[in-house]
C-alpha cells in the first residue's frame, strides 16, 4: 500500500532565500506551506500569514486564576480554617499574603506559558512527526531553512511543486512520505494496565514500608532517642535498682478514699452510691465507662471484648441478672480491688468517678431491658 | 567606550541610512562596537563545536577536577548526614547566633542564583543580545546553585525528614502555614525560583536537543537527547509559539528575579535585630545578589573561555562587557553600604549605630572591613579598559566578590546577632569543622554538577546565537549596536 504523502521539502541556505522562496511558490498556487528553520525567523510569520500567538491570553488567564485562588486560599487558611494569632496581628491581614500570592501567580503563569506552548499550542511532544523521518530534518535542525508544501484538499501535484520549489531556488528536494500507524492493539493495552498496576502495588508496598519504618530509625525517632530513664526502667544510681523512684511508705493520692468494705459480700450494707441520677452524672460515667471498661465489657456492657483471642479471659455480660440484682456496693468493691482476673482500677479511677460509672452501668442495663412505659 | 585601536579593521566608516531615505549618516568610528561572533564561524560549525564539547573524551584535567569536587561534595553530604544523626548542636549556631554557617551559605548561593534569570531573562527584555552566548551557562549555575542552595534551609529545620511542613497541605492535624511570616513567604519564592528556573532553562535546550539528538554517537545519548527534544522539527508555527512563550517567561520571571532576593532579605528586615531590621534590606539584596551571580558567571567563563575554545563565540567584548556589570554593581553596592551605614547614623538609634561601627571596628572587624574591601574597592580595577579584558584581573576580581558577598552575608548574619539589645545576651560564634564540611561540600555538589554540564550538554544557547552568526554573515563589519537590534 501507498504511504499517504505529507508534502515536498525543499532546502534553503539562508533564510532570506527562504523568505523570498515563500512568495514565489505562493504565486504557483501553492498555499498550504509550512516553513522549518534552525532558529526563529523573524517575517516569515506575515510571509506565511501564521496567526498570531493566542498563548498570551491563556497565561494571563490561569495567571489571574493563580492570584485569585492563591488569595482565597490564603483568607481561608488564615482566617477560617486555622486561624492563629501571631504577634497580635488581624488573622485578615491581607498585606502579609501578598508575597506568596505574587509567587504562586508567577508559578502557574510561568508553568502555562511554558507547559500551553509545548503541549497545548504546539503539540508535543509527538515522536510520530513525519518530519523527523525526513532526510532533511538534520540538516534543518542545523543550519538549513526548509519549506514544504503540504497537500490541500485536493491533494498534490507532485510534479508542479517540485517544479516550484526548484524554480524559487529551493536544493535538495525530498517527497517526504507520512506512514500510516496502527492503533494500539488488546496486548498494548494489558501490558501498559499491567505495568502501572505493578508500579501501583510496589509504589504501595513501598509506601508502607516507609511508613512502617521511618518513624522507629534513629534519627527519626525524635525525643525518644536522648539520654533519660523511662519509667520503669532499670538504673544503678539509687540503690533499690529503678529508675522511678517509689513513694515514701503510706502516702496517699489527695483524693484517696479507703474502701470501707471488708469483702464483696458487706458492700451493700456499708456502701451507697453518693452521687445523684443527674445528666452530668450518667455523661461522666458514659466517658469514663468508655476509656476504661469498654475495651473488655464492650460499650453496651455485653462482654464481648474487642481484645483478640489473645486475651483469654471472659469479661463478665454486664447485662446479666447477677450484675442486675448485685448493688452498688458490690459493683463498686468490683471495680476497686478487681474480680478474679479483672485488674483493680482503684489506682486509675477516681472514687467519684468509679460511682458514676455505676451510675451509667445501671443506666445501659435499663437500656437494654427497657419496660414498656420508658418507651412511650 | 572602545578605543579605535582595539576594533578590527574596518572597510570603511559605518553607515546608516536614515529611515526617511535621506542622505547616508557617518558616525565617528568610536560609536562602532565590535561584533558578537568572531573568526571563522557558521552555523554548522558552531552546531559542530557545541557537539564536540559535549561528544569527544574530556581533558584529563576534568577528569581531576571532576574527583576533587566529587569527593568535596561527598565530604558535605557525609557531613550533613551526620549532622541529621547526631542533632543540630554538631553545628556552631547556638544562641544568640541561631543561624550560623547554614543561612550565610544558603542566602550566598541564592545570590549566585541570580546570574542565570538576571542574564537570560532581564537582558533579553533589554534586546541586549550579547546575552544569546552566555545564557545558557549562566542558567545552569543559576539551577546548580539553587540545588546547594534549597539543601541548607531543608537541613536547618531540625527535623530534616519533616520537610513537607514547610508546604501548606490537609493533614491530619488540622494545621496551616502562617502566611504572615517571612519565612513560609521563601519557601513560596525559593521553590518558585527553583522550578521555572529548571523550567526555563529546559524550554531553551529543546532545539538544541533536537540538533544534537541525531549527532551523538552513542545509543545511549541518541534515545535520552531525542526523548528531552520532545519530537521538535522547527515549525515556524512552533517557533511563533515558542518565541511568545520566552517572551512570556522573561517577563513573569524578571518579577520572580526581583522579589526572591527581596523575600529572602524580608528574613531578615522583618525581624527587631538591630542591623536587621532596615527597609533597604530588599533592593540591597536583590543587587548583591545580581553582583555575585555576574562575578560568578564571570568565574566560569574566564576558566571555560579559551580551555573550551569558546573564544569565537563569547568574545573579550562579551567578557568586557560582564565586568563592566560588575563594575557597576559593585558601585550600587558601595551606595547601599553607604546609606545602610547613614541610616544607621541618622536615626539615632544606639543600637544600630553601635551595630554598624561593631561590622567594621568590633571584635569581628576583619568580615565587616574585608567585605567592603572585596566587593567596593576591588573591583574598581575594573575602570582600567585592560583589565576587563584579562583574564588574572577578572578572576582575581569575581573570586574577590564572590568570597566578599559570602562574608558580607556573614557580616549580616552573624555580627549583628551576637551584639543584641542586652548585653547579657552577648555570646561569639565559633563555627565547627561540621559548619565548614557542609560549605565545602556545597561548593563540591555545585562544580560536580557544573563540570558535568560543561562536558555533557550543549553549554551555549545554539539556536540563539545561530541568528546573530547569521546576522553577522550579513553585516560582517560590526557596524553599530542600533544594526544589530
Ligand atoms: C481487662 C479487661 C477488663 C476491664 C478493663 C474491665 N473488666 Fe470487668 N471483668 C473482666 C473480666 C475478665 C471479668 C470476669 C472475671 C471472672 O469471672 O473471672 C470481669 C467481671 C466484671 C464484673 C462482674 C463481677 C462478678 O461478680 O461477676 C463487673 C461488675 C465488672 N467486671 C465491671 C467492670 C467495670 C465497671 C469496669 C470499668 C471500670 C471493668 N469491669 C473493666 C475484665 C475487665
Amino acid at each position: 500500500m501507498l504511504e499517504p504523502l505529507f508534502g515536498v521539502l525543499a532546502l534553503f541556505p539562508t533564510a532570506d532565500d527562504l523568505l523570498k522562496a515563500i512568495p514565489e511558490v505562493k504565486k504557483r498556487g501553492f498555499t498550504k506551506l509550512e516553513a522549518y528553520t534552525p532558529y526563529p525567523v523573524h517575517g516569515i510569520d506575515e510571509a506565511l500569514d501564521l496567526p498570531k500567538s493566542k498563548l498570551g491570553v491563556l497565561v494571563f488567564l490561569m495567571a489571574s486564576l493563580g492570584a485569585i485562588s492563591m488569595f482565597l486560599f490564603e483568607w481561608w487558611t488564615s482566617t477560617v480554617s486555622y486561624p492563629l494569632l501571631t504577634a497580635g496581628k488581624a488573622y485578615n491581614g491581607w498585606p502579609a499574603w501578598v508575597p506568596p500570592m505574587l509567587e504562586g501567580t508567577i508559578l502557574v503563569g510561568t508553568f502555562t506559558a511554558a507547559l500551553g506552548m509545548l503541549f497545548v499550542f504546539n503539540r508535543l511532544p509527538f515522536f510520530g512527526n513525519p518530519m523527523l523521518r525526513s532526510k532533511a530534518i538534520d540538516r534543518i535542525t542545523r543550519e538549513k531553512f526548509a519549506l514544504v508544501i503540504r497537500p490541500g484538499a485536493g491533494g498534490l501535484d507532485t510534479g508542479g511543486a517540485i517544479a516550484a520549489l526548484k524554480a524559487a531556488g529551493g536544493e535538495d528536494i525530498e517527497v517526504v512520505q507520512a506512514p500510516r500507524y496502527s492503533k494500539a492493539g488488546l496486548a498494548w493495552w494489558s501490558k501498559a494496565i499491567g505495568a502501572v498496576g505493578a508500579a501501583c502495588v510496589v509504589a504501595g508496598y513501598g509506601t508502607a514500608w516507609v511508613i512502617r519504618t521511618f518513624p522507629t530509625t534513629r534519627p527519626m525517632v525524635e525525643m525518644e532517642d536522648q539520654p533519660r530513664l523511662d519509667a520503669q526502667a532499670a538504673d544503678t544510681f539509687f540503690a533499690s535498682g529503678r529508675g522511678m523512684q517509689l513513694p515514701p511508705d503510706g502516702t496517699v493520692p489527695r483524693t484517696f478514699m479507703p474502701i470501707l468494705a471488708a469483702g464483696p459480700g458487706d458492700g451493700g450494707k456499708a456502701l451507697m452510691n453518693p452521687l445523684p441520677v443527674t445528666d452530668s452524672v450518667l455523661e461522666r460515667g458514659r466517658t469514663q465507662f468508655d476509656i476504661h471498661c469498654a475495651v473488655c465489657h464492650d460499650r453496651l456492657g455485653t462482654g464481648k471484648a474487642w481484645l483478640d483471642s489473645t486475651y483469654k479471659a471472659q469479661p463478665t455480660d454486664l447485662q446479666s441478672s447477677t450484675v442486675r440484682d448485685a448493688s452498688d456496693g458490690y459493683l463498686y468493691w468490683v471495680i476497686s480491688r478487681g474480680f478474679a482476673s479483672m485488674p483493680a482500677y482503684a489506682a486509675d479511677i477516681s472514687p467519684d468517678d468509679r460511682w458514676a460509672i455505676i451510675r451509667y452501668v445501671r443506666a445501659l442495663q435499663r437500656s437494654q431491658d427497657a419496660p414498656m412505659r420508658d418507651v412511650k | 567606550m572602545y578605543r579605535a585601536t582595539e576594533l578590527p579593521p574596518a572597510p570603511a566608516p559605518a553607515r546608516r541610512r536614515t529611515s526617511r531615505g535621506g542622505a547616508p549618516q557617518t558616525f565617528p568610528s568610536s560609536l562602532r562596537v565590535e561584533p558578537l561572533v568572531q573568526g571563522d564561524t557558521s552555523l554548522g560549525k558552531l552546531d559542530d563545536h557545541v557537539r564536540d564539547l559535549s561528544e569527544a573524551k574530556p581533558p584529563r584535567s576534568w577528569y581531576v577536577a571532576l574527583v576533587i569536587t566529587s569527593l568535596a561534595g561527598l565530604v558535605g553530604l557525609a557531613s550533613v548526614g551526620f549532622m541529621i544523626y547526631e542533632g543540630i548542636g554538631t553545628m556552631g549556631n547556638n544562641v544568640p547566633v541561631v543561624w550560623g554557617f547554614l543561612i550565610i551559605n544558603f542566602v550566598f548561593w541564592v545570590g549566585i542564583g541570580h546570574a542565570g534569570t538576571l542574564i537570560s531573562v532581564i537582558l533579553y527584555l533589554f534586546r541586549q543580545k550579547w546575552r544569546n552566548a552566555i545564557s545558557r551557562t549562566a542558567e545552569a549555575v543559576t539551577v546548580f546553585a539553587f540545588v546547594c542552595a534549597m539543601m541548607f534551609p531543608a537541613v536547618h529545620v531540625g527535623r530534616p525528614w519533616l520537610p513537607h511542613w514547610l508546604f501548606p497541605y490537609p493533614n491530619e492535624r488540622g494545621l496551616w502555614v502562617n502566611f504572615r511570616s517571612p519565612l513560609i513567604w521563601d519557601v513560596f519564592a525559593v521553590v518558585t525560583y527553583f522550578s521555572v528556573s529548571v523550567m526555563f532553562w529546559y524550554l531553551g535546550l529543546i532545539p538544541d536537543f533536537a540538533s544534537l539528538r541525531s549527532r551523538v554517537k552513542s545509543r545511549v545519548k541518541r534515545a535520552v537527547f531525542g526523548f528531552m527534544s520532545l519530537g521538535w522539527v522547527g515549525n515556524a508555527r512552533q517557533w511563533l509559539h515558542y518565541e511568545k512563550a520566552y517572551l512570556l517567561l522573561a517577563g513573569l520571571t524578571t518579577t520572580l528575579a526581583l522579589s526572591v532576593h527581596s523575600i529572602v532579605s524580608m528574613d531578615f528586615a522583618s525581624s527587631m535585630v538591630p542591623g536587621w531590621h532596615m527597609t533597604i534590606f530588599p533592593p540591597y539584596f536583590v543587587v548583591g545578589a545580581a553582583f555575585s551571580g555576574f562575578a560568578g558567571v564571570v568565574l566560569v567563563f574566564a576558566f571555560i573561555r579559551t580551555a573550551m575554545r569558546l573564544e569565537n563565540y563569547i568574545t573579550e567584548r562579551h567578557m568586557d562587557l560582564l565586568n563592566k556589570t560588575v563594575l557597576f554593581l559593585s558601585c550600587v553596592m558601595a551606595y547601599a553600604y553607604l546609606m545602610e551605614g547613614f541610616t544607621a547614623w541618622f536615626s539615632s538609634n544606639t543600637f544600630d549605630r553601635y551595630i554598624f561601627a561593631n561590622y567594621v571596628f568590633g571584635d569581628q572587624w576583619w568580615a565587616g572591613s574585608l567585605t567592603i574591601f572585596f566587593n567596593c574597592i576591588l573591583p574598581q580595577l575594573l575602570w582600567v579598559p585592560r583589565f576587563r579584558r584579562s583574564v588574572p584581573i577578572m578572576v582575581l576580581v569575581s573570586a574577590g566578590v564572590t568570597l566578599g558577598m559570602w562574608l558580607e552575608r556573614y557580616t549580616i548574619i552573624v555580627l549583628s546577632l551576637h551584639r543584641d539589645y542586652l548585653p547579657a545576651t552577648w555570646g561569639t560564634y565559633l563555627p565547627t569543622p561540621i559548619d565548614f564540611a557542609i560549605l565545602l561540600g556545597s561548593v563540591g555538589i555545585f562544580l560536580t554538577l557544573l563540570l558535568l554540564f560543561l562536558r555533557k550538554m550543549p553549554i551555549i544557547a545554539t539556536w540563539e546565537v545561530k541568528s546573530d552568526i547569521a546576522h553577522h554573515q550579513a553585516h560582517p563589519s560590526g557596524g553599530l549596536e542600533a544594526e544589530h537590534a
